[in-house]
């Protein structure tokens, strides 16, 4: 990087608010480090660093809490990292509007925990909520169990403001729960991975904290049967939160398979609502699943919703691969039990955990008792993936060592809709500086 | 409208039948009378063709050939729109989609449907009804309107507060690109590989391309229903209970506001047992698990008493609750035993500055020298000013025209937005810089450049501009040919 953009940086934000050479460590990804970390302090300083990035042509990683950033390929040019750590206020919150603006580097916890004083909660629940960004979850998409009944960042984002690529500050949506003013800028920029712009400042719906809310667990010995509980729960007057399916080995994962036998799945439902609800609701899941194998229903603390998500990667003390499933909902038993087996042939431990009332499906590669060859690797999760696409689905790479990200593509193919998206980035990011090359269809 | 010669034109009829078979090309002036306006009647063009294709394949051949040809194109439901979004403002092709109209598929197991942009909305709930089933989004219009046009406008309804709009709802469709390409963006599944190219779709007014198959999530129908009629003799008392009720950690699954002028019309012509001399009415209804919702019902009449309601009232039967119902639903009609004719407004704002903003609209009509019925979605801050007025009478019109720009400010400067479920289209193209920057706009040019670069299909909407047709602008007002069959009603 020239030095002449340093000082510019530095200038721009602060000698302090510039970070180079060793002190770079926490920004390496995939042994890469950038050539710089800025981190400014206001939405105009981060348009004025891109202006000055765009400028140069200097490739541009926007950073919240670094929790995903290892996810996608790495940026084939190293540049700057833009950090927004210091963009971390809740700027509004009107409980009588059920909304609230925040700044995109504030945590995700930070930001919960202020909603929560006065009642109310965002309903996204990703891992890693104590250093994921409200920015960060956005542009990935991240969620977490509660997503089967409030849906993911797309059903709560209605307004989003963003610094382009060549530095102009870019607003869409707006801050009110109904809008179909003009096309709709934030689903364009949710999982967008930083690729079209840094989001700066976001407005969300926000919901009221149920009176109650509990989750419950079923064990079950085969994962055939926890399916057909999963089919019952859907087809039920239920209105559960979650509908989480482990298999044994995600459950272990999660902390849910202490005991003996250790069970062959385990499904886990979230209740909310109102204590005569919830109260109705569990009994009645015991009442459907029992005559499908249920057994033991058993009441979870709370500490257990956020190892969920992480499940199955948390199933091995060393974990070769995570991959991410999409499907229908009605093929989640069926893909766990089909990817195990794919695995099992091939000598590999795996292991399951879903968002099972939605469809998608965690499978984690173990990369013990030794290191595997990331060849054979490679060809079970080529597997995994093409047992997803026959069923009309799709799966990405959630995380992976580069010595598998290069035997075999992060992201699946997109199909005729990649023309679309490389348009779109093209009309965005015209000098591709956005993250390039991280994205689906080497965007 | 387009300067085809009447030659040329001839050549591309036969063209277009070629593609189509005979009876589904229309060219005939008097026929494209019919498709000259949407139910917003002020704004009126008229088309050099209407076609009438029945696959994608059609409508891929079709819109092929108006980019030979460099003719603009626009797809065409059920003409119930209220922004003037479906107009041929430079001529062109219409291209109607309601041959198009079955459902392809319902999947009860992972709850969701394939069907056909030209769909009538109410007649996928109709269809999915007897297994338990629902399509959640209910636009006022939803007897007429099809889920095609829904996905243009991202259309709402009164029970979008709790479940959400249509983008809410769609998981992906099947498009054919304004190049003429057949592409799926999404799909079955709950996500996508990439970006949420279905959901940049849903909402983009008809410029993005044409949807010739859509998937949409149906849901179960909630296993118990509560309808609650709140009266006050304020109507601030009532947007006070809309906070209170909020404020309660509550969610109704709808929340209706009916004021004095508008009780008075629904009561002419239906009874439907609202009050006559209240200032204003919350419509309320619950819904979900039948365990609780008493609890919850207590806690929204307390709320509401507490903000001043002379009375509060629950359906006590089905008939009672459709009766309810209907006066909110057919509001807009009843409005025709007190006006010759009115127009809709339609903005957003938070849902705490009701109160000011309903002084506002009635201050703002009242310097007018006319009057305003408002019902509305209380719920999620979706106003519905009913401008009233006498076509007949001179320059009434324009008072009205001037009347609802001034209330579209003010929805801007309380933070709220200018349409919360009618779109842009024409009618409110000049009004984004209300909302919007320069920057914010061109940043969605861009994206338009890359699904539409021609600029081919559906031009003039969204975007603001001088007028740059004469036929295209404020003419006087007269009922759609739907809207004097009473198939259609203005929300």
């Amino acid at each position: 990087m020239p030095d002449a953009l340093l000082q510019k940086l530095r200038t721009t934000v602060g000698a302090a608010n510039v970070l180079t050479g060793v002190e770079l460590s926490p920004y390496v990804v995939e042994g890469r480090t950038p050539e710089a970390a800025v981190f400014p302090g206001s939405i105009e300083e981060v348009a004025a660093v891109m202006a000055l990035a765009s400028e140069v042509g200097t490739p541009v990683t926007p950073w919240g809490g670094g929790t995903a950033a290892s996810v996608g390929m790495p940026a084939g040019r190293t540049g700057l990292v833009i950090g927004l750590r210091r963009l971390a206020r809740l700027l509004d919150h009107e409980p009588g509007d059920l909304t609230a603006t925040v700044e995109a580097g504030m945590t995700v916890q930070a930001f919960q925990t202020a909603l929560g004083s006065r009642g109310q909660w965002l309903s996204l629940d990703p891992a890693d909520a104590e250093r994921a960004t409200v920015g960060g979850v956005l542009a990935t998409n991240a969620c977490g169990p509660r997503r089967h009944l409030y849906g993911t960042a797309r059903d709560v984002l209605i307004g989003v403001t963003v610094v382009t690529a060549d530095g102009a500050i870019v607003k869409g949506g707006g801050k009110v729960v109904k809008n179909v003013a003009g096309y709709d800028l934030p689903k364009l920029f949710i999982g967008s991975y930083g690729t079209l712009g840094v989001i700066v400042e976001a407005t969300v719906k926000l919901r009221p904290l149920p009176e109650q809310e509990e989750l419950v667990s079923v064990r079950f010995d085969r994962l055939k049967d926890a399916g057909s509980a999963v089919k019952a729960v859907a087809a039920s007057d239920l209105i559960p939160n979650a509908v989480e399916l482990l298999d044994g080995a995600g459950a272990s994962g999660a902390g849910l398979a202490a005991g003996s036998p250790t069970p062959g799945a385990v499904l886990v439902v979230g209740f909310d609502g109102v204590r005569e609800q919830v109260d109705w609701q569990r009994a009645e899941l015991a009442r459907l699943t029992g005559p499908l194998g249920g057994r033991d229903p058993r009441l979870l603390d709370a500490a257990a919703w956020t190892r969920l998500p992480t499940a199955a990667r948390e199933a091995f003390s060393t974990t070769a691969a995570v991959m991410t499933l999409v499907v229908l909902p009605s093929q989640v038993a069926e893909i766990m039990e089909q990817g195990a087996g794919i695995a099992r042939g091939r000598g590999l431990q795996s292991a399951w955990a879903a968002h099972a009332g939605v469809g998608v499906v965690r499978g984690a590669l173990a990369s013990e008792p030794a290191p595997k060859d990331p060849a054979a690797l490679a060809v079970v999760l080529a597997e995994w993936r093409e047992m997803a696409r026959a069923g009309g689905g799709y799966a990405n790479l959630e995380w992976a060592p580069l010595a598998i990200k290069s035997q075999i593509p992060v992201w699946d193919d997109p199909g005729a809709a990649g023309r679309i998206m490389e348009r779109i980035k093209a009309q965005l990011d015209p000098r591709n500086i956005l993250n390039p090359g991280r994205f689906v269809a080497g965007i | 409208m387009s300067t085809l010669t009447d030659s040329r034109k001839r050549d591309l009829r036969r063209e277009l039948e070629s593609i189509l078979g005979s009876g589904a090309v229309l060219s005939d002036p008097d026929e494209l009378m019919v498709y000259e306006s949407d139910g917003l009647t002020l704004f009126r063009a008229l088309a050099d063709f209407v076609v009438f294709p029945t696959s994608a394949q059609h409508v891929s051949a079709v819109v092929k050939l108006a980019n030979r040809e460099n003719l603009p194109f626009v797809a065409r439901g059920a003409g119930t729109g209220l922004s003037g979004g479906c107009l041929p403002t430079e001529g062109g092709i219409v291209i109607s989609m309601m041959r198009m109209n079955r459902v392809l598929e319902i999947d009860y197991e992972n709850q969701l449907a394939v069907v056909e942009p030209g769909l009538v909305n109410l007649h996928l709930s109709w269809k999915v009804g007897p297994r338990g089933y629902y399509y959640a989004p209910d636009p006022s219009s939803q007897q007429a309107c099809t889920i095609g046009g829904n996905i243009a406008n991202n259309s709402g309804g009164p029970h979008t507060l709790k479940y959400g709009v249509t983008t809410n709802h769609v998981l992906g469709l099947e498009v054919v690109m304004p190049d003429g390409e057949i592409v799926w963006l999404g799909g079955k599944t709950r996500e996508a590989c990439g970006y949420d190219l279905a959901g940049v779709f849903v909402g983009s007014e008809g410029t993005f391309g044409i949807a010739t198959r859509i998937v949409v999530r149906i849901l179960k129908k909630p296993q118990a229903v509560k309808t609650v009629l709140a009266v006050f003799d304020a109507i601030d008392q009532a947007s006070a209970a809309v906070s209170a009720i909020i404020g309660r950690g509550l969610v109704p699954a709808a929340m209706e506001m009916i004021d004095h002028l508008t009780i008075q019309a629904v009561e002419d012509a239906f009874n439907c047992g609202y009050p006559r001399d209240a200032d204003a009415a919350l419509l309320i209804e619950l819904d979900g698990l039948a365990v609780g919702m008493d609890v919850q019902a207590e806690h929204i009449v307390e709320a509401c008493r507490e903000s001043g309601a002379r009375e509060v009232r629950t359906a006590q039967s089905e008939a009672e609750r459709q009766l309810l119902w209907k006066g909110r639903k057919s509001a807009f009609g009843a409005y025709g035993r007190v006006s010759p004719a009115y127009m809709v407004m339609d903005g957003v704002i938070p849902r705490t500055k009701l109160p000011y903003v309903l002084r506002r609209v009635n201050e703002i009509v009242a310097a007018s020298g006319l009057r305003v019925g408002n019902v509305f979605h209380a719920g999620d801050g979706n106003l519905h000013p009913n401008i009233l007025y006498d076509p007949r009478k001179p320059g009434e019109e324009a008072r009205v025209v001037a009347a609802g720009a001034e209330i579209m400010k003010v929805c801007a400067q309380v933070g709220g937005s200018i349409s919360g479920e009618h779109g842009i289209g024409l009618e409110k193209a000049d009004f984004m810089p209300f909302i919007f920057s320069a920057a914010d706009l061109a940043l969605m040019h861009r994206l338009k450049s890359a699904f539409n670069p021609s600029g081919l299909c559906n031009p003039g909407k969204i975007f603001p501009t001088k007028k740059s047709c004469g036929e295209v602008g404020p003419v006087a007002y007269r009922p759609h040919a739907i809207e004097e069959k009473g198939l259609a009603q203005r929300f």
